[in-house]
């Protein structure tokens, strides 16, 4: 297009770049979003087939490109993150864990028996950091 | 960190899409160390001083006390 050879190369890189990742994000979004409807209205192999396309086509873009679509900063932003979300779950962990084991032997209150996979899911999530912890620390 | 990559793009007449470009990294990258919201790691301050044909120092002051 005439359009493109007046772009400069940065213009037109950022603009793939935007371009890239929300086609990546529209993608996922999209599938989970549609997936769920798809359920909702019974057809859920239907919806599972379109979550499917969507991680697909995120990924499809992802390594697709040759374009840079997440960098140094995104990467420190997400460790970032990462350390803030294991942060704000420890104390639901440990308060949790001591209130459900504690409340049926001082009263008459029943952990409800879907308290404890939940519990199991959130000590996995620390044994699993604390693997990938080891694994990296030994330089991988 | 200190430092001074808006003024050196400045005085080359570089966007930041350019200069993001430049290097591989994203524009937003580039704009939060000039904004002095992130600091760069040694390798991409490296490859900014290259392109700017300066010191490291010369571009990123960490204002030691």
């Amino acid at each position: 297009m005439t359009q493109n050879r007046t772009v400069p190369p940065a213009t037109n890189r950022l603009s793939k770049q935007r371009r890239y990742r929300r086609l990546m994000v529209g993608s996922l979004l999209g599938g989970v979003g549609l997936s769920l409807a798809l359920r909702v209205l019974d057809y859920p192999l239907a919806g599972e087939a379109v979550y499917w396309l969507g991680v697909l086509g995120f990924l499809a873009v992802w390594f697709g490109t040759s374009v840079t679509l997440f960098d140094e900063r995104d990467r420190a932003l997400e460790r970032r993150a990462s350390q803030l979300a294991l942060l704000a779950l420890a104390p639901v962990l440990v308060v949790g864990a001591s209130a459900a084991r504690v409340l049926p032997l001082v009263s008459d209150y029943a952990v409800p028996a879907a308290v404890w996979p939940a519990l199991y899911a959130y000590v996995s999530v620390y044994v699993v950091f604390g693997v990938a912890y080891a694994w990296v620390r030994s330089g991988r | 960190m200190n430092n001074a990559l808006r003024q050196r793009r400045g005085d080359v007449g570089m966007s930041q899409a350019d200069l993001a470009a430049a290097v591989g990294v994203t524009r937003q990258t580039i704009n939060a160390i000039e904004r002095e919201r992130y600091d760069p790691s040694l390798e991409l301050a490296f490859k900014l001083a290259a392109h700017f044909d300066c010191r490291v120092e010369d571009l990123f002051d960490p204002a030691l006390d």
